[in-house]
């Protein structure tokens, strides 16, 4: 009571704050605890170690050699396969979303839903192994195209190669991409179409001038998505190439898990750090996108 | 005026140690922590006692079914009473370093098991060795070329590369020149990125001498050129257990030791693979290494499991252990176990004091139902300079092959 009484005297800023805090800032500190301790604080950490040296000094030296080959390599193919396995996989999945969403029955949906949430974590080693048993020199789908006429491996083709490994990778980009881009077109709301429909637009006008415009964030959001989980892809990676198709995420794990390389450690991690600024780059124009259409949606 | 401090210091310096010295008796100088042989640990009696005690071996990296490692840890336990325990079996050399270098205390392992490519970073230039000198019993029978004069790392076993295939290739390969012939199309690879994995990489070491280069072991041009060759036709396949097992792959090199844990699991899935070795040059790769942690959390299983994992003896396994045998004094139980190397022996690795025992007459049967042809010539083992040179080579055009 008396206590209360002589801060009352008190200009009261400070409580103002104490509130303030306690009303926005507090319910976010779990939050910011995990996004701190979990993203910040490691991204800070390898970022500081890629420019040590071996010995703790401070270096370029980690930089200058993960732009030469054969990290560059990594890097050209890694950012290839992210884009065209998230380009060939983004179209079909934004078009079946679409036609699930608004032609499918619930129970459609409920089914696709779930399938795609399976199908799109489907990684690592028990995907390749699906794929070796189909599509592999032995696989039962190879038999079969081979007796149809087909013989897939008379060329070079390979689950290893550069088009085995993208059409694997498709394997989990197309449901992913239908997992993402569905909220978009369910937003799409049906009021929009016609009111569009009662002012004399006809299909054709209102998807130019009305829904593709409005999904095009949507669809450069998911593309995005798409984009890093191909081009940071590990394991299925790993469990299907022997080194011969350079990628980041093998280049790194095998000098900081390797029973060869020495002590390079601090040059995988300045890998990871240009894989960040790649990712980050490839942010920018959709950061640009977005804010024009959230011009449109509020005018 | 500096000189004179410093004679100062050196004499204060002389006086507290002569002052220990004086005040320690010799009996109670024994720190098992700090022993660099077993007479420095009280003799192997007092060496098996403390052991004991301790109760624990902490491993790191050396799965059962890798060079008879099961064997070897269920023997240690049932003599010793001690508990082993192997943190993440099958992790890379690599993971062994770090951990050490990283872990707190309760993780570090007590002993080492590491590839000859990451030797050198147990002992950085300018800090500390991340191992301890210990040197064995029979240190003087492990080769010169294959330890460290003052005992911080020392070679364990080492293995030869054999030929992997499946029966039901068109014709059997031989020599590693056969990879690339047409028939075998898409079926040949490696077994893994030999830039990462040292099973990978001593197989294009194994390649190279088999494709001309057998003179030069630090030159892997022509084994570099071989998998181009097989490259030209399909891109290579992963050689492991699961691709073996599938028939996804069906040819390439593998060590020689892990053939009697490869065979049976591929048995099990109905086909049949067989191991032969090279008919012209076999390479004898350079031996895996152990060493004891500087941060041993268990000192005295740390140097008991080096004794053991080194000892020569033929004698009982850990099945062949009776009641009464475990009774015995440490020396005598010791003395009537079968010992490390005939373990790896017995797995078909090179225990790495094979020379030694053969003189001996100690060495038991291999298990391995083939035997380097006649006809053939074993290259090797290749030098840890050696395999740095080739190192440069593979790590510098294997991408861009």
């Amino acid at each position: 009571m008396t206590s209360q009484v002589i801060e009352g005297g008190a200009p009261s800023r400070g409580r103002a704050f104490l509130a303030s805090f306690i009303k926005n800032i507090l319910p976010a500190v779990p939050l910011l605890l995990i996004v701190g301790f979990f993203f910040l604080f490691p991204i800070g950490r390898l970022i500081y170690v890629s420019f040590m040296s071996n010995e703790n000094t401070f270096t370029f030296d980690n930089f200058k050699t993960a732009v030469q080959e054969p990290y560059r390599t990594g890097f050209v193919n890694s950012i290839k396969i992210g884009v065209f396995s998230a380009a060939i996989a983004a179209f079909p999945g934004a078009i079946a979303a679409y036609f699930i969403e608004t032609r499918g029955s619930s129970k459609l949906r409920r089914t696709i839903a779930v399938m795609s949430g399976v199908l799109a974590n489907t990684g690592g080693v028990p995907l390749a192994f699906m794929f070796y048993a189909a599509l592999g020199i032995q696989g039962y789908l190879t038999k079969v195209l081979k007796s149809l006429g087909w013989d897939l491996y008379s060329g070079t083709f390979s689950l290893g190669s550069f088009i085995g490994l993208l059409i694997v990778y498709l394997y989990f980009q197309l449901p992913l991409m239908i997992i993402v881009f569905s909220p978009a077109i369910v937003s799409l709301r049906r009021e929009w179409s016609e009111a569009a429909r009662n002012l004399g637009a006809n299909q054709f006008n209102y998807w130019i001038r009305i829904g593709i415009p409005l999904l095009f964030p949507s669809f450069i959001a998911s593309f995005l998505l798409l984009f890093a989980s191909g081009f940071s892809a590990y394991a299925t990676a790993n469990a299907l190439t022997v080194g011969n198709l350079p990628l980041t995420p093998l280049q790194i794990g095998g000098l900081l898990d390797g029973n060869v390389s020495a002590a390079q450690l601090n040059l995988g991690k300045a890998l990871g750090v240009v894989m960040i600024v790649i990712s980050a780059c490839a942010v920018i124009p959709y950061l640009a996108i977005q804010r024009r259409s959230a011009k449109w949606q509020k005018g | 005026m500096r000189a004179k401090r410093l004679i100062a210091a050196a004499t204060a310096a002389a006086v507290a140690v002569g002052i220990v010295a004086i005040a320690t008796p010799a009996t109670a100088a024994i720190d098992i922590c700090k022993a660099k042989n077993v007479k420095e640990a009280g003799g192997l009696d007092n060496l098996i006692k403390a052991a004991k005690k301790e109760g624990k071996l902490a491993l790191i990296t050396t799965p059962r079914d890798w060079a008879n490692y099961g064997a070897i840890h269920d023997a240690y336990e049932k003599a010793f009473g001690v508990k082993v325990t192997v943190d993440n079996p099958d992790g890379s050399s690599q993971y062994e370093i770090d951990t050490m270098k990283t872990a707190p205390k309760s993780k570090q392992p007590d002993s080492i098991d590491i590839g000859p490519l990451v030797v050198a970073q147990l002992t950085p230039p300018g800090g500390k060795p991340l191992s301890t000198p210990y040197k064995v019993i029979n240190w003087n029978d492990i080769p010169n070329a294959a330890k460290d004069s003052t005992g911080l790392w020392y070679g364990n076993y080492g293995g030869k590369l054999a030929i992997v295939y499946n029966t039901t290739l068109p014709s059997v390969p031989t020599k590693a020149a056969d990879f690339a012939k047409p028939e075998y199309k898409g079926f040949v690879g490696i077994t893994g990125d030999p830039t990462s994995s040292n099973q990978a990489f001593m197989s294009v070491l194994a390649a190279s001498i088999g494709n001309g280069g057998e003179k030069n072991l630090s030159d892997v041009s022509k084994g570099l050129a071989l998998f181009k060759a097989v490259k030209a036709q399909a891109p290579l396949v992963k050689v492991n257990g699961t691709n073996l097992a599938t028939g996804t792959a069906k040819l390439g090199f593998m060590w020689d030791f892990n053939a009697l844990g490869i065979i049976p699991a591929a048995k099990a899935a109905g086909l049949d693979l067989k191991f032969v070795y090279p008919s012209d040059f076999v390479l004898q790769a350079p031996p895996y290494i152990n060493a004891i942690n500087a941060k041993a959390p268990n000192c005295a299983n740390a140097r008991l499991w080096q004794e053991f994992v080194y000892s020569q003896n033929k004698g009982k396994t850990a099945a062949q252990l009776t009641a009464a045998d475990l009774k015995l004094p440490g020396s005598k139980l010791f003395a009537l176990m079968q010992g490390g190397q005939n373990y790896f022996q017995q797995s078909g690795a090179d225990p790495i004091m094979s020379a030694a025992m053969t003189k001996k007459k100690l060495l038991v049967p291999s298990l391995l139902d083939f035997k380097v042809p006649s006809t053939a010539k074993i290259i090797g083992p290749a030098t840890i300079a050696d395999v740095l040179t080739a190192r440069e080579q593979i790590i510098s055009s294997w991408a861009s092959l």
